[in-house]
């Protein structure tokens, strides 16, 4: 009986602060869903990738090296940590399909154990037949029992599709020579038997060691050991996690475990701001309800819980409804964007987080509450039924500058007064209005940050009309001899194993022409055209970064069939996208190497040489203008990004600024009443409470553009080791967020301005508080 | 228009024009003519004022005094032009304010009326001085602040703010507050209620002082039939209606009621 009426009582002193109540609602099932939103993103991506690993039993290490003998076999399998050593065979091969795809094979033994194919349909039955790529396969129409040819070795060989499958080297699949996002319609896998390379090379060819390494393995130190054993013969290694496709699986991770435990925190913070105003004005406007409580014999404990139930009920109402909106509209959203090559996945949900978050969330409502509640309860009974002593007045610091106080407008004392009185109101809207800001400056600067790739890479430092693969067995000294109709420049694109100064090894691109480049001009972080060095290597910045060096470090080059050599780092460059390394012909061949050029860019005086571009001296070629395309849709997920951050930023600054007016607005309806009743127009009268939202605004604005820059710098960050973005703040991005800002708050004035005419004056005196 | 009557002096007269004549033209400084104010609250009506007419002079002590229920309070709110009738005319000086827009009512409200509250209903957050320098900002002729509190004897309050100073006090710089606007009336609602009985004689003396001494018209509701005596005119009031409309010929001294 008792439980019942208080029950009844919450719900209808929800009622009449409905809109408090539901700002409240509003707010935690905000900071919910966001956390559980972006928790479920990396976490599905990782419980996927991570069984997809488990199930293909995906290699740790791959070293790259021609014909690996017995001996060496031997000698890495008995490393201290390696498990397992298998070889295989793998390049990059045409198919004879329309545009020119490319397939990476994979050439292994019918016994072999590593990186095993995750088949959807069908299995290898003969040494003929072929586990294709089921996604390539979807995009090009092809079905088991299909025949899908491929050049390798100059030689086209044909294969029997007998399975599909997806690989877990290939989830995030990149071709890198000619792309930078992934194409399922042009580049896939085909996994082949052994048997088959004989009708190729006439035998059986490795150029791949595959490593299964012990959980506790020093993956450095297998690396060196690996090297001293294989020495002048080695290509290259790569570990897991270097590769392409775990790298940028890793990123994304990463990136979004962080944005998950940094970026809700300004909501739960919102939360607990708006619950602390919403429940001791209610509580203090409740006070002689408390003494007849009291009086009547509630203990303090039920008292208190039927406050802090307040609360409660809204806190666990947010976050179940957070948990359930979150993962299916963040994961739904965002995953897809990714390009992952899951093609059924189901959305995990992080409970452990989630349990975090109700926690927190009860303790901002709930707990802010029971803080609020428990003040008044100190009081006695009669003490509360009593009238509220009056507020009581006191001087704020402004006075002490009488020259600017005395010159100053009642209006605008009172208003000074009441907003230096009221400093959690004021934080609490200047807080809201600064994450509104934050996230209206965050979302153009990434827009701005990511529309800006396509041109520093592809306008400002690339002015190719196409990048042409060469075909191998092309000279470049005849087609110099060509006298192509253009503007060329050769450049040879090879991986090469380095060292660097802290001891990590890695494989890298390498990227090698002459210092009179027509059609690639690097540049600095500031712009600034640079000429490569011809006495040392140069990285670009972001590679410097992860990589942990920096200008006059020296690192260790691999050569082919030769030792490491040690080139010392000149010249840092900058490049938005497609991260590298970057030397002179001279210096190459200075260092041991011999330049062949691999790549051909040209820039067409007229049109096109058709005949050209079709010959047998080209493998491959594409445009610049597709490569901007490219990079363009595959970051228009930031554009739907963008539009959440500003969308989100309206609703804080709408809750915000209408809780802070409204309890501004309630706490002095008797003053404004009075003040009405004196003769002051309603114009003024709604100045003197719309007068602190301006001012919050306008404080928030200038605090939120830092904190937009560094919304805008995390969610950047991490995007890919690929992309190097730099957050730079535009003045027009401030304007406009200022002004959207201003924009959302003049709407809320207008609509509390409503909500004030109806002050009723004869309501409104005759009452004591 | 006759020279007014100052409250607490015997012997005086009053112009005889007070009531209403139907034909004849109106005299009065205020006018109430068959003013009628409706309510309809859930289903029912309630009619607050229920056609009364009277007319109030120009610088008279008027009472108008009822129980609770007695419709005077809706009175002083047609008065003041915080309400507007559903039927009948208001006439104040030369201006008919039943017809006037809110905003109308608003600039009348600002410039011909003073206010005293009953709960003294001064701004917490401004000093004693400024809530009376209040009226400075709204006024087009206000009187000096400072003047109009040592009127009223606080001239040694003025830095203190509400919550520092006596009930007595604080009604005491509402006076100062409603005067110092410079109206040409001055409402009072219940201005004794929160105050014991010395206080409120002190009180209502300094409310009288202004019709004498500054000329205003005074309007006091109130339900306590002892101030009434203080009264040159008192409107009865009963269940919407005009009972009665006494006149006093020798009202007394503030200082000479004792309730």
């Amino acid at each position: 009986m008792v439980r019942r009426s208080l029950f009844a009582k919450s719900i209808r002193d929800m009622q009449k602060s409905k809109a408090q109540f539901i700002s409240i609602f509003i707010m935690a099932t905000l900071a919910v869903t966001i956390v559980t939103g972006l928790d479920s993103v990396w976490k599905t991506i990782y419980d996927n990738s991570s069984a997809m690993y488990a199930a293909t039993n995906i290699s740790d290490m791959w070293i790259n090296v021609l014909n690996p003998s017995e001996k060496e076999l031997w000698s890495i399998s008995r490393i201290n940590g390696v498990e397992k050593t298998e070889k295989r065979f793998t390049i990059n091969a045409l198919t004879g399909l329309e545009g020119r795809p490319t397939l990476r094979i994979y050439a292994v033994s019918d016994q072999s154990t590593l990186d095993r194919p995750m088949l959807k349909q069908g299995g290898l039955s003969s040494r003929s037949g072929a586990i294709l790529d089921v996604a390539f396969a979807k995009k090009h129409g092809l079905k088991i029992n299909d025949e899908v040819a491929v050049k390798v070795n100059d030689k086209w060989v044909t294969f029997r599709i007998e399975g599909l499958a997806q690989s877990s080297e290939h989830i995030y699949s990149v071709k890198g020579t000619t792309s930078i996002v992934p194409d399922s319609g042009k580049y896939g896998f085909i996994i082949v038997n052994e048997e088959m390379l004989k009708s190729i090379y006439g035998q059986k060819v490795y150029n791949q060691v595959c490593l299964k390494l012990s959980p506790a393995a020093d993956v450095t130190r297998v690396e060196a050991e690996a090297d001293k054993i294989i020495g002048d013969d080695l290509i290259g290694i790569v570990a897991r996690g270097d590769d392409s496709s775990t790298n940028n699986i890793n990123a994304n991770i990463r990136q979004f475990k962080t944005l998950a435990t940094v970026f809700p925190l300004m909501f739960f913070l919102v939360t607990a701001l708006i619950t602390q105003s919403t429940m001791l004005r209610m509580i203090e406007s409740q006070r002689s309800q408390i003494g007849i409580l009291k009086a009547l014999g509630y203990t303090k404990r039920s008292i208190l819980w039927h406050y802090t139930s307040y609360g409660v009920y809204m806190g666990l109402l947010g976050a179940f409804l957070g948990l359930l909106i979150g993962p299916n509209f963040f994961g739904r959203l965002l995953i897809p964007w990714l390009q992952l090559s899951f093609t059924d996945y189901r959305i995990s949900v992080n409970l452990v987080n989630f349990i975090f978050s109700l926690i927190l969330i009860l303790a901002c409502t709930g707990g802010v509450s029971l803080y609020a509640c428990l003040k008044l309860l100190r009081d006695s009974p009669s003490v509360l039924l009593r009238d509220k002593p009056p507020k009581e007045g006191s001087h704020i610091f402004l006075e002490f500058f009488p020259k600017l106080w005395n010159r100053m407008r009642f209006s605008r004392k009172l208003i000074a007064r009441n907003t230096l009185k009221n400093k959690m109101r004021m934080i609490m809207s200047v807080l809201g209005i600064t994450g509104c800001t934050g996230l209206v400056v965050a979302a153009f600067t990434l827009c701005n940050m990511v529309g800006g790739i396509a041109r520093q890479t592809y306008d400002i430092t690339y002015t190719y009309d196409q990048k042409i693969i060469l075909d191998k067995k092309a000279d470049y000294r005849f087609i110099n001899n060509l006298r192509l109709d253009g503007t060329i420049q050769q450049m040879e694109e090879t991986a090469v194993e380095i060292i660097c100064p802290d001891g990590k090894r890695t494989m890298k691109q390498l990227t090698v022409f002459s210092q009179d480049s027509p059609l690639v001009h690097l540049k600095d972080v500031r712009g600034n055209p640079v000429l490569l060095p011809d006495n040392g290597i140069t990285m670009t910045r972001k590679l410097a970064q992860t990589l942990n060096v920096k200008a006059g470090d020296m690192i260790e080059l691999k050569r082919a069939g030769k030792g490491y050599v040690k080139v010392p780092v000149r010249q840092i460059v900058y490049l938005a996208t497609g991260q590298g390394m970057y030397m002179t012909d001279e210096y190459f061949e200075l260092i041991g190497e011999i330049f062949k050029p691999t790549v051909m860019l040209v820039k067409w005086a007229h049109q096109p040489d058709r005949a050209f571009l079709d010959s047998d001296y080209v493998d491959e070629y594409v445009d610049r203008t597709s490569q901007i395309k490219d990079v363009k849709s595959s970051t228009k997920v930031v554009y739907i990004a963008a539009i959440l951050l500003i969308f989100m930023g309206g609703i804080l600054a709408f809750v915000v600024l209408y809780n802070s007016s409204i309890l501004n607005f309630s706490e002095r309806i008797r003053d404004l009443t009075t003040l009405k009743v004196l003769g002051f127009y309603q114009k003024e009268i709604r100045s003197l409470v719309l007068t602190e939202n301006i001012l919050s605004v306008v404080l928030g604005s200038v605090f939120g553009i830092p904190v937009g820059k560094v919304i805008a710098g995390l969610a950047a960050s991490g995007l890919d080791d690929q992309m190097d973005l730099l957050s730079k703040i535009s003045f027009g991005t401030v304007a406009l967020s200022g002004l959207i800002t201003f924009v959302f708050a003049l709407i809320i004035n207008s609509i509390v301005a409503e909500k004030m005419k109806n002050i009723d004056m004869l309501e409104s005196l005759k009452s004591v508080e | 228009m006759s020279q007014k009557m100052s409250c607490g002096r015997p012997g005086q007269f009053y112009p005889a024009l007070l009531h209403l004549d139907k034909g004849r033209r109106l005299m009065s400084f205020i006018t109430f003519e068959n003013v009628e104010r409706e309510y309809h609250v859930g289903g029912h009506t309630i009619k607050a004022v229920d056609g009364i007419s009277f007319g109030i002079e120009q610088g008279t002590v008027n009472v108008v005094l009822g129980q609770s229920g007695a419709g005077k309070t809706t009175v002083l709110n047609l008065l003041g032009g915080m309400d507007s009738p559903t039927k009948g005319r208001i006439i104040v000086g030369d201006q008919e304010i039943s017809k006037m827009s809110e905003h109308e009512l608003t600039t009348y409200r600002r410039n011909k009326i003073g206010f005293v509250f009953q709960f003294y209903n001064l701004v917490p957050n401004l000093t004693v001085l400024e809530n009376v320098q209040l009226a400075k900002e709204i006024c087009s002729d206000p009187l000096d602040s400072e003047e109009m509190l040592t009127k009223v004897g606080l001239e040694n309050r003025l830095d203190n703010f509400p919550s520092q100073i006596s009930g007595g006090e604080q009604q005491r710089v509402s006076i100062a507050r409603a005067l110092a606007k410079n109206p040409q009336i001055v409402l009072c609602d219940e201005p004794t209620g929160a105050l014991d009985s010395a206080t409120g004689r002190k009180v209502l003396k300094l409310i009288c002082n202004a019709a004498s001494s500054m000329g205003k018209t005074v309007i006091i509701v109130t339900h306590n039939a002892l101030i009434a005596d203080m009264a040159d005119v008192v409107i009865h009031m009963k269940d919407g209606k005009i009972n009665e409309i006494r006149y006093n010929d020798s009202p007394k001294d503030a200082e000479e009621i004792i309730w």
